[in-house]
């Protein structure tokens, strides 16, 4: 049994429906990201986690027990905002103590609360500070103990670095990452950006507009797309309309070209249009001719982008991005070079839509 | 959803308060207007308009005050423009002083404005320990009366007309359109002209309203300085009539709803508050 | 772009040269002419006696003469009245249109009209009010027809205390609206989220969090409300023809003909006019720059 369930998820702002058919089982302390452009549906859908909005149908089912029409101060969740949302008037211990106070918990109790939430977020001595006082990443570290303080069921986090700046962003990831995985915490986590999706996460759902596109670990997700859309939101990517020629090879066309995948290709017949995708680093410069793929092109503009460098090549119309790792010693092609690149049969990726 | 919580939806007390709001703003205005169409026995109608509109008296003072608002307007603009952009472009370390001198007038009222420059302009300027007498007293000739009473009207519209201009010169970014223009070759005439009068217009449209609304009713300045205007003439008409003042009354209250409503519509809703009671 | 760029704007304003105050002379020229020297004027004169001496006298006197007592004590219950009532009603009005829960427009409508009632003071306000309280005024009319109350019987009068304090609320609670609508924007949604998904009520929520947040900045208004009604001289002089003793008042039949019998009891009455408005400026910015602080 999942300890947090959406069950067939609908809300609609009068006619325009915001999510529609969300299913999702999240097991205990797990960590799952709602990741999609702005508008997709994924905010909306925590929110009804949180008790902020009630969905038009379906239900939200956290350990057993059914919290659709529960306001939110009756949800055990606690909820982290993009804007941190500490309460101005009171002092960072003020904030995390807050939700015990509400409780009435005895002032003892509270006190030593307070501080190992604060040691929790390595913070000890920041009690007495008021937010303003504090740096972005601060506030949104204590946002986090003040959520965590009262031991919520679950765990919201709103886009919670999106307000920060990049250095920031990477240390605080990792810091939510290792609490939530110490505290063993069942946690929802929305954002819009995928780097940060895919280096959190136990599993992704992958929103856009107001559905699911796909749920599956960021493994699964980056190197298996299965829509057209999930392809192109997450990472760099090359695709094609193709055309399927040969049924006992796997061979598809791509306009003069002949590429071989490892796919299923069973459930096709010959002339069948697809949608084919190659990620950019599964392509390589013909050092390896065990390779299933061989592709002359010619080399277009080479941009360098640090620990890698990006060449886009052209191949008759077509237009391909690779990406190489930076080595120092070795030589770049230079723009107009002739080359031959290959990729794996497995690096030929057919999405469903 | 039950019949309690649909209730609950409906916000009762910011309904409640609302209303009162209303009733507060609107019930003396009605009562004012329903009086000064009463001048007739038993019949409603503008004869109160109608007579008040017709004095002699009351064309003279409400010209005489539209003139010393416009007046105060070119001089308070004259004065405004240049040094909240020389401000912005030059002389940021100026910014505070100035704000500060922008906002005395909340410090020193009108009353107590009109005291100061009564006492320092009636005795004839003199150079510093000397006997020489550079301007006669201000106060001793019309002119100088007309003077003293722009400049204090200038200083009472001083807070909304900088604020305003500042606020104004701040969403256009100014400096950068300066440096656009100087980069073109654009003269300092050419800028200020052509570049930063038209894009702080609705600012200075919204300033020179409020100081239009604020000049032509004013009584303090004008009675104590002897100043034939609007205000002193309502007031003296009030105390010997009953209906053309609520007519004219009625009339003010209008023209300042129609600066106001000029200025929602140009600056789109944030409105200011001013204060020349 | 932008590393670059910020060096190249500070070599444009280098260290500012003393030339470049030459842009705002006329600004202070005017100042000086217009404000510094009628106030230093005044300031001057509460320190001099009838022979031009320096003296301390008038400062004495204006803490002995009842009749300067009691001036200052009635301006400062009007304005206090008017300041708590005011702000009290004018806040729950900006309250109901903003996080109240009413439709847009009617937030719209309120502004607009509130910057109107603020600007409508002085004779046309103080004619409207006897139009509506007077002794025939409407209300009063209305009352009695109606009702069969005779306000005027039962101790009511729009030319005392309480007819002042009613008139003064027509523009003081509009100013309230005026200030708090933004200070009531500046209330984040997610502070109430935060807050209820934490466990609090919605009452919880406005007790420990919204209300102190609002706190300085609602003070911080009635202050600047108190100061306004304070220096208001138009609209009382109007109504009562100069007979309720405040301190403008006094100040006005002064400017007038010395009924005090010393010019510089008079300056020193208008100094003491000038620190009270003051400090509530001063009161009100000091509390607004902390609001601010916060909701920044």
């Amino acid at each position: 049994m999942a300890y947090l369930e959406l069950n067939n998820i609908n809300k609609y702002f009068g006619k325009t429906a915001a999510v529609e058919n969300f299913n999702l089982q999240v097991e205990r302390g797990e960590l799952v990201s709602f990741l999609g452009p702005s508008g997709c549906g994924k905010t909306t859908t925590l929110r009804m986690v949180a008790g902020f909005e009630t969905p038009t149908q379906g239900r939200v089912i956290i350990n057993n027990e059914d919290v659709t029409h529960k306001s939110p101060n009756q949800r055990d969740v606690g909820m982290i905002f993009q804007s941190y949302a500490l309460f101005p008037n009171l002092t960072v211990a003020g904030n995390i103590g807050f939700g015990l106070k509400i409780a009435k918990k005895p002032a003892e109790e509270i006190h030593k609360r307070v501080q190992d939430m604060l040691d929790l977020i390595h913070m000890p001595d920041y009690g007495n500070r008021y937010p303003y006082q504090l740096s972005g990443g601060q506030q949104q570290r204590v946002a986090l103990a003040r959520a965590l303080a009262l031991s919520p069921d679950v765990l919201l986090l709103d886009e919670p670095l999106s307000a920060l700046d990049a250095k920031i962003r990477v240390s605080l990831r990792s810091e939510i990452r290792a609490i939530q995985q110490e505290l063993g915490i069942t946690a929802i986590y929305v954002t819009h950006d995928q780097e940060e999706a895919l280096s959190i996460s136990d599993r992704i759902v992958v929103m856009y507009n107001g559905h699911i596109e796909q749920i599956g670990s960021p493994f699964q997700i980056y190197n298996f797309p299965e829509t057209a859309f999930v392809a192109s939101f997450i990472g760099t990517l090359n695709s094609f309309n193709a055309e399927v020629t040969d049924l006992t090879n796997n061979v598809l066309r791509v306009g003069d070209l002949r590429l071989t995948t490892a796919e299923n290709l069973e459930d096709r017949k010959v002339g069948d249009k697809v949608m084919i995708a190659i990620r950019p680093e599964r392509l390589n410069f013909s050092s390896d001719l065990k390779k299933a793929n061989l592709i002359d092109c010619t080399i277009e503009n080479i941009t360098f982008l640090g620990s890698i460098v990006r060449i886009q090549v052209k191949v008759g119309d077509l237009r391909l991005h690779m990406d190489t790792f930076n080595n120092p010693f070795l030589e770049l092609p230079k723009i107009g070079d002739k080359a031959e690149i290959t990729c794996s049969r497995e690096a030929v990726i057919i999405l469903q839509h | 959803m039950n019949w309690v919580s649909k209730f609950r939806k409906i916000p009762f007390w910011s309904w409640f308060w609302f209303i009162l709001g209303v009733i507060y703003f609107v019930l003396p205005l009605y009562a004012t207007l329903d009086f000064s169409l009463r001048m007739e026995r038993d019949t409603l109608g503008f004869k109160a308009y109608a007579v008040a509109f017709q004095d002699p008296a009351f064309l003279k003072t409400f010209s005489y005050s539209i003139m010393l608002a416009i007046l105060t307007i070119i001089v308070s603009v004259a004065l405004v423009v240049p040094t909240a952009y020389w401000i912005r472009l030059r002389l940021p370390e100026a910014r505070r002083i100035v704000e500060f001198i922008t906002l005395m007038p909340f410090v020193v009222p009108a009353i107590i404005l009109v005291f100061g420059l009564i006492r320092i302009y009636s005795s004839p300027l003199e150079i510093p320990f000397t006997s020489i007498v550079l301007l006669q007293p201000l106060t001793n000739f019309k002119l100088g009366t007309n003077i003293l009473i722009i400049g204090g009207y200038v200083v009472l519209g001083l807070p909304y007309m900088y604020r305003s201009v500042d606020t104004g010169m701040r969403t256009v970014d100014v400096r950068t359109l300066t440096e656009a223009a100087q980069s073109m070759g654009a003269s300092w005439a050419t800028i200020i002209l052509k570049i930063i009068l038209p894009n702080v217009r609705t600012a200075l449209l919204s300033g020179a309203l409020l100081t239009f609304a604020i000049v032509v009713g004013e009584v303090i300045l004008a009675s104590f300085l002897g100043i034939p205007a609007f205000g002193p003439y309502l007031f003296l008409l009030g105390q010997h009539r009953a209906y053309e003042p609520a007519a004219l009354s009625f009339t003010t209250f209008l023209l300042t709803w129609a600066a106001m409503g000029i200025i929602q519509l140009v600056t789109g809703g944030q409105s200011q508050a001013a204060g020349a009671h | 772009m932008i590393q670059t760029a910020l060096p190249a704007r500070k070599e444009k304003t280098p260290p500012s040269k003393l030339k470049n105050w030459i842009g705002v002379i006329p600004f202070f020229l005017f100042a000086i002419l217009f404000l510094f020297l009628p106030s230093v004027r005044l300031f001057i004169g509460s320190f001099t006696d009838n022979s031009g001496q320096f003296t301390l006298d008038n400062l004495v006197q204006l803490f002995s003469q009842q009749v300067i007592l009691d001036a200052y004590k009635v301006s400062i219950q009007i304005s206090t009245v008017t300041a708590l009532a005011g702000g009290i009603f004018g806040f729950m009005l900006a309250y109901s249109v903003t996080v109240g829960g009413l439709p847009k427009p009617l937030r719209t409508a309120l502004i607009t009209f509130s910057g109107v009632a603020s600007n409508f003071a002085g004779v046309p306000l103080a004619f409207a009010f006897v139009a509506t309280l007077g002794r025939t005024g409407f209300i009063t009319a209305i009352l009695k027809n109606v009702f069969h109350m005779n306000i005027y019987q039962s101790g009511f009068n729009l030319y005392s205390f309480i007819g002042i304090c009613l008139t003064y609320m027509y523009f003081q609670f509009p100013l309230m609206v005026l200030i708090m609508a933004p200070a009531l924007d500046g209330l984040k949604r997610e502070w109430k989220e935060a807050a209820l998904n934490l466990g609090a009520s919605n009452l919880q929520y406005w007790l420990k969090v919204a209300m102190p947040v609002l706190l300085p900045s609602i003070l911080g208004s009635m202050i600047l409300l108190f100061g306004n009604a304070f220096g208001a001289y138009a609209t009382a002089y109007a109504l009562t023809g100069g007979q309720l003793p405040i301190v403008t008042i006094l100040i006005g039949a002064q400017i007038r003909g010395d009924v005090l019998h010393n010019p510089g009891l008079g300056f020193a009455m208008a100094m003491g006019m000038v620190v009270i408005m003051a400090v509530s400026l001063g009161g009100y910015s000091w509390l607004q720059s902390r609001t601010e602080r916060w909701l920044k």
